[in-house]
C-alpha cells in the first residue's frame, strides 16, 4: 500500500486587490499565543519579498501553513511534514481539515478584514515525497482511489474535475475543481 | 517502497555514501542515548546540520516565555531539542552549480524545508526548518548529484569561496576556479583539518581590485598572480592570512607575495596544522586564526608554518590537479553572438545596465539573477535550471552578494533570456546596487540574532525598488552597498558596506528597544579592503529615515566625483556621529509603541530568545570522533555476524580496534597514516611497551590483556575465519575500544590537572606542548 505522509492541500482564494500579505504576520503571532490551531505552532516565516512565493508562513512541528502565492495564485495551504497514521484517504481528510481550519480563521479574522476569501471549490493536492509518490502515471493510478474517496467525502458526492500536473520534474499534483462552492465550515465538517 | 539509500546506491560516491550511513548510525545511537550531546552536536555540525532559533524548546511569544511542547524531551546537542527544526547548510565550493544540482536543491527544499533555497554570503545554500531525522536522506540525495554537506559548519574548513566571474572576468590574472576546487576537495575531511579549535575560511580572488573574492576577510586568501622566474612565466598566488570579520574585524596580512601554484595545497595544509596545534581551544571568543597570529606575531607564525611545510609527508595530490588546470575550461551551451542594441525594450535596457556583465570572451555575457534577501523558491530554481540548460549549460554560480549568475550567455540571447526570467519573476534589476540589500538570517532563524536584520533588509529592499521604479534614486546613491547582520558576528558582512548595520538592543524606560549599530565607509572593492567605522546606534524602525538623511547629506555635500567612502572620511566621525544622534531618540512607550517591536515582527521586543550559538561548535578532540568511528565499525561487525558473514565480521572488528588505536597514537604522533603495521607498531611502542595502557591508574578497562587483543589479531594475519573466532573478536574489540576510552579519559583528567597548574603568562607554544 502506498505510504504517504508528506503532502499538502491548497485551497485557492478569490483575488483580493491591494491586500497586503504582511497583515498576516501579527495574525499568525496571535495564533501562536492563543494556540489557535491544533498543531504545535513554532514561528512565523516571512517570504513576502519573494514574488509568487510561499508568502508568509506559519511554521508548525507537524506541518507548515501559508497564504501561498505560488504561480500568482493565492490560497491557503497546509502541508504535512511528519509521519501520519491511518489510511490514505483519512490522512487526506486530516490535512484538508487543517488547511480548512486555517482558511476559516483567516476569513473570520477582523485584522484581515475579509480579504482572505477561500471559496472551497478549487484546490490543489500535492505529494511532497518523490520517493513514496513520484510524478508518474503508475503512482497516480495507485493514489487516485484514495484521493477520490477523500474528494467524494469533501464534496459530498457532487461532481468535480481532476487535472494533473504534467511537468514530470514537478511534484505529483492534482488540481480539483468542484462544480459549485461550499461554505468552509461545511467542508470542514465533512472531513472531520 | 525502496529507501533513498537503496534507490541512490549506484549514484552516490561510495565514500560519501558510507559517511552518511555512519552519520545516520550516529543519529540512531543518539536516539538511544548512547552518544553524549557534546559529541553528537559537533558531529552533526560537521555534516552541516545546524541549530536554529527556539531549538532549546523555549520561545517568547510576545507575552511571555513559553515552552514548546515537542513530542520528546530528547536532545541533539547541548540544550538543543531533538524535534526542534534546524538549518541545513550545503557547501557549494566556489559557488559552482549545474542544472541537475539546482533541480535537486529545489526538490529537497520543497520536501524537507519550506520550499525556499537561501543563498548565503559565503556562496552556500541553506535550508531552514529541517527535521534532524530527514537529514540523512537529504544528504544522500545531494551526494547523488555530487554535493556534500560535510564540514559546512563546526570547527572545520568551511566552504571555499571564489569570484563568481572567475574565468570570464576582464581583469583577473587567470581563472582561479580549478585551484579553488582543488583546495576545497583537498582540505575536505583531511586529517590535518579535523582538530581545529574553530572554523577556517578560504577564499580565492582573480585580482586585487574587484570585490568578488573578499580575500581580506578570510583566514587564508589566494589572489591570482603571474610573474617571471628566470625568464619563465610562472603562475601562483599572493597569499594573505588571518583576516576575519566577527565582532572585531581583522585585516588579512600578507603571508607571501608569490606562492607558486604547486605550493598552495601544502601551504594550506601546514597552516591548518599549526592552527590545530597552537590555536586556542578553550576560549571560543579568541579561537580564530587571527587571534593566534596576533598572539604569536606574523613572523613567528610564518616561521612555524614554513617549518611545518618542510616536514609534511609528501602527497601527490598537491600537484596532480595541475595537469587538469591546463585543460580546464567551461563549455558554453551556445556559440558566441552579438546583441543588436537597436530598439531594445526599456525594461530590458534597465535590467541589462545593472545585471549583465560583458565577459572577457567576446560575444558572451554574465547575467545576474537578483534574489531578494538571497531567497529563491523551489519552483523558480527548478525552472531556472531549465533556463540554464538551454542558455548556459553547467555554468551557474552563487555569489557572495546572495545572488545567482548565469555565465556564458550568448549575447544575442539576452532579450530572450530576460523574457524567460520575467516569466519566473526573476528579472529583478539592481544587482549590486543599493536595493540589493545583503542580510544574514538574524532573528528570523539564528540563535544569536539580536535584531531582525531580514525584516529591515526586506523593508529597505522594497522601498528602494519602488523608488527606483519612479526614477527617484540618484545614480551616486544607487551605487552604495547596504549590508546588515542581526548581531555583531558579521555574517551579513556589514563592515564591508558603504552603510552597514548590526543588531543591538537598548533599554528605554525599562523596556527593550531593537536598534542597529551603524557603520559607514566600508569598502566592498579591492577584496573588501577597508572596514567601516562604527558610529552609533539608531532605533531599528528609524533606519529608513536615517538612510535617507545620510544619502541626502552625501548628495548635497560631496565633492564632484567623490565616493561615499571618501566623503565619510572627509567629513569625519564627529559629523557622522551628529547624523546618527539626530535619529537616536526613542519616544516613550506610551507615545509610540511601534519602536518597541522589530521590523515584520509585532511581538514586543525581547533579547531573551538568544541562546548559545553553534557557530563555534563544540571543541571535541579528534580522538573522540575516532573512538566513535571505532564503535560504529564494531557495530557493523556485529551486524555482519548476525548475517553470518564471518570474514567481514572478523575484519570489521579488527578494523575497529585499529581505528581506536590510531586515534590514541595520534594524540602523540599526528602523521601516523593508515598502514596497520605502523599503527600497531606505534601503539605497541608508545602504550603497551611503556606499560601506560596497563597502568592501574589507567582504569579498570585498561589491562594489558586488552591491548593484546589487538596485538594478537594483528599478528594472526593468516587466520582461518570461523564464526566462533569472529564472535570472540567482536567482543574483544569492544573491550579494547572501552580500554582506549578509559585510558583517554584518565589522560585527559591528568592533562586538565596539569593545565590548572600552568601559571598565567606561559608562552602559548610552550603550554600547548
Amino acid at each position: 500500500m502506498m505510504d504517504l505522509s508528506k503532502f499538502g492541500i491548497k485551497f485557492f482564494a478569490a483575488d483580493a486587490d491591494g491586500f497586503d500579505i504582511l497583515k498576516l504576520i501579527p495574525v499568525y503571532h496571535r495564533w501562536i499565543q492563543q494556540g489557535a490551531l491544533q498543531d504545535l505552532l513554532i514561528d512565523v516565516a516571512d517570504y513576502s519579498h519573494v514574488p509568487a512565493g510561499p508568502g508568509v508562513m506559519l511554521i508548525a512541528h507537524e506541518g507548515n501553513y501559508a497564504l501561498d502565492e505560488t504561480g500568482h495564485e493565492r490560497g491557503v495551504v497546509y502541508y504535512s511534514k511528519r509521519r501520519l497514521s491511518g489510511g490514505l484517504s483519512d490522512r487526506f481528510c486530516l490535512v484538508a481539515s487543517k488547511a480548512l481550519r486555517a482558511a476559516q480563521l483567516m476569513s473570520e479574522d477582523a485584522e484581515l478584514d475579509g480579504a482572505v476569501n477561500v471559496l472551497g471549490d478549487h484546490l490543489e493536492f500535492f505529494a511532497n515525497d518523490r520517493l513514496a509518490v513520484p510524478n508518474t502515471d503508475a503512482a497516480y493510478a495507485e493514489l487516485e482511489p484514495a484521493l477520490k474517496t477523500f474528494l467524494d467525502k469533501l464534496y459530498a458526492g457532487a461532481p468535480y474535475t481532476l487535472t494533473r500536473e504534467t511537468d514530470a520534474k514537478e511534484r505529483l499534483s492534482v488540481r480539483v475543481k468542484a462544480a459549485s462552492p461550499a461554505p468552509l465550515e461545511t467542508l470542514f465538517e465533512r472531513v472531520t | 517502497m525502496a529507501s533513498w539509500r537503496e534507490h541512490l546506491a549506484e549514484q552516490m560516491p561510495a565514500e560519501l555514501a558510507r559517511e552518511i550511513d555512519v552519520y545516520e548510525g550516529q543519529l540512531e545511537l543518539k536516539k538511544q542515548g548512547k552518544i553524549e550531546d557534546k559529541l553528537f552536536g559537533e558531529a552533526r555540525l560537521r555534516r552541516g546540520a545546524y541549530g536554529q532559533r527556539y531549538d532549546n524548546g523555549q520561545r517568547h511569544d510576545g507575552i511571555s516565555h513559553r515552552s514548546l511542547p515537542f513530542p520528546t524531551a530528547a536532545t541533539k546537542g547541548t540544550e538543543t531539542v531533538w524535534d526542534a527544526p534546524g538549518m541545513q547548510r550545503i557547501k557549494i565550493p566556489f559557488g559552482g552549480l549545474n542544472p541537475q544540482q539546482m533541480e535537486l536543491l529545489a526538490d529537497v527544499a520543497e520536501e524537507y524545508s519550506d520550499a525556499i533555497c537561501h543563498i548565503t554570503t559565503r556562496q552556500d545554500v541553506q535550508l531552514h526548518y529541517v527535521h534532524i531525522e530527514d537529514t540523512p536522506d537529504l544528504m544522500r540525495r545531494l551526494a547523488a548529484v555530487g554535493i556534500t554537506t560535510r564540514e559546512a559548519c563546526g570547527n572545520s574548513v568551511r566552504n571555499v569561496t571564489a569570484c563568481s566571474i572567475a574565468g570570464v572576468c576582464r581583469c583577473e590574472a587567470f581563472d582561479t576556479t580549478p585551484y579553488a576546487k582543488a583546495m576545497a576537495y583537498h582540505l575536505l575531511g583531511h586529517p590535518d583539518t579535523q582538530d581545529m579549535g574553530r572554523k577556517f575560511k578560504v577564499a580565492f580572488s582573480g585580482c586585487n581590485t574587484s570585490s568578488c573574492g573578499l580575500t581580506n576577510i578570510h583566514d587564508l586568501g589566494f589572489i591570482a598572480k603571474t610573474w617571471q622566474s628566470n625568464g619563465i612565466p610562472r603562475r601562483g598566488f599572493q597569499v594573505t592570512i588571518g583576516g576575519g570579520l566577527g565582532a572585531v574585524p581583522y585585516d588579512a596580512q600578507l603571508f607571501d607575495a608569490t606562492v607558486p601554484e604547486e605550493e598552495i595545497l601544502p601551504l594550506a595544509q601546514a597552516t591548518c596544522r599549526v592552527f590545530a596545534r597552537l590555536g586556542e581551544k578553550r576560549n571560543r571568543g579568541r579561537a580564530r586564526l587571527k587571534f593566534l597570529i596576533e598572539k604569536l606575531g606574523l613572523e613567528e607564525f610564518r616561521r612555524l608554518v614554513l617549518e611545518e611545510r618542510k616536514i609534511l609527508p609528501p602527497d601527490p595530490r598537491w600537484t596532480d590537479y595541475l595537469k587538469d588546470v591546463e585543460r580546464y575550461h567551461e563549455r558554453p551551451a551556445k556559440p558566441s553572438s552579438s546583441l543588436n542594441r537597436a530598439n531594445l525594450d526599456p525594461k530590458l535596457e534597465a535590467w541589462r545596465a545593472t545585471n549583465v556583465y560583458q565577459q572577457r570572451q567576446a560575444g558572451y555575457v554574465v547575467a545576474t539573477i537578483t534574489l531578494p534577501l538571497g531567497d529563491i523558491t523551489s519552483w523558480q530554481l527548478r525552472q531556472l535550471a531549465n533556463v540554464a540548460r538551454r542558455y548556459v549549460g553547467d555554468n551557474v554560480r552563487t555569489t557572495v552578494e546572495q545572488n545567482l549568475v548565469l555565465r556564458w550567455v550568448s549575447e544575442a540571447d539576452v532579450p530572450e533570456l530576460f523574457t524567460e526570467l520575467e516569466r519566473l519573476d526573476l528579472a529583478l534589476g539592481g544587482a549590486g546596487k543599493i536595493e540589493d540589500v545583503v542580510s544574514c538570517p538574524g532573528t528570523d532563524t539564528c540563535k544569536l540574532g539580536i535584531a531582525a536584520s531580514r525584516g529591515l533588509a526586506a523593508e529597505l529592499h522594497e522601498q528602494f525598488v519602488e523608488r527606483q521604479k519612479q526614477g527617484a534614486i540618484d545614480p551616486a546613491v544607487r551605487d552604495l552597498h547596504i549590508k546588515m547582520s542581526g548581531c555583531f558576528n558579521s555574517c551579513g558582512q556589514h563592515h564591508l558596506a558603504d552603510i552597514g548595520f548590526y543588531g543591538v538592543s537598548r533599554k528605554v524606560g525599562g523596556a527593550t528597544v531593537p536598534h542597529f549599530r551603524v557603520l559607514m565607509g566600508g569598502e566592498w572593492e579591492n577584496n573588501g579592503a577597508t572596514y567601516g567605522l562604527t558610529i552609533g546606534a539608531v532605533p531599528s524602525k528609524r533606519i529608513p529615515e536615517f538612510i535617507d538623511h545620510v544619502t541626502q547629506s552625501y548628495l548635497s555635500q560631496r565633492h564632484p566625483g567623490e565616493r561615499f567612502k571618501d566623503f565619510v572620511g572627509r567629513i569625519g566621525k564627529k559629523a557622522l556621529k551628529e547624523m546618527v544622534d539626530a535619529f537616536s531618540s526613542v519616544p516613550s512607550y506610551a507615545l509610540d509603541r511601534t519602536l518597541y517591536s522589530d521590523w515584520r515582527d509585532p511581538r514586543e521586543f525581547t533579547i531573551s530568545d538568544i541562546t548559545t550559538g553553534e557557530c563555534a561548535g563544540e571543541v571535541v578532540p579528534q580522538i573522540e570522533f575516532d573512538l566513535q568511528a571505532a564503535e560504529q565499525r564494531n557495530f557493523e561487525a556485529q551486524v555482519y555476524l548476525e548475517q553470518n558473514e564471518t570474514q567481514k565480521a572478523d575484519e570489521a572488528a579488527y578494523q575497529s580496534m585499529l581505528i581506536a588505536a590510531k586515534g590514541l597514537v595520534r594524540t602523540q604522533l599526528w602523521d601516523l597514516g593508515d598502514d596497520p603495521d605502523r599503527i600497531v607498531a606505534e601503539f605497541k611502542t608508545r602504550f603497551y611497551d611503556t606499560q601506560l595502557f596497563q597502568s592501574p591508574e589507567a582504569g579498570q578497562y585498561a589491562g594489558g590483556k586488552f591491548a593484546l587483543f589487538l596485538l594478537n589479531r594483528h599478528a594472526d594475519s593468516g587466520r582461518a575465519f570461523t564464526p566462533e573466532k569472529a564472535r570472540h573478536l567482536v567482543e574483544e574489540a569492544q573491550l579494547f575500544i572501552e580500554a582506549v576510552y578509559a585510558y583517554y579519559q584518565r589522560m585527559s583528567e591528568q592533562q586538565a590537572k596539569a593545565r590548572a597548574k600552568v601559571k598565567p603568562g606561559t608562552p602559548v607554544a610552550e603550554a600547548a606542548v
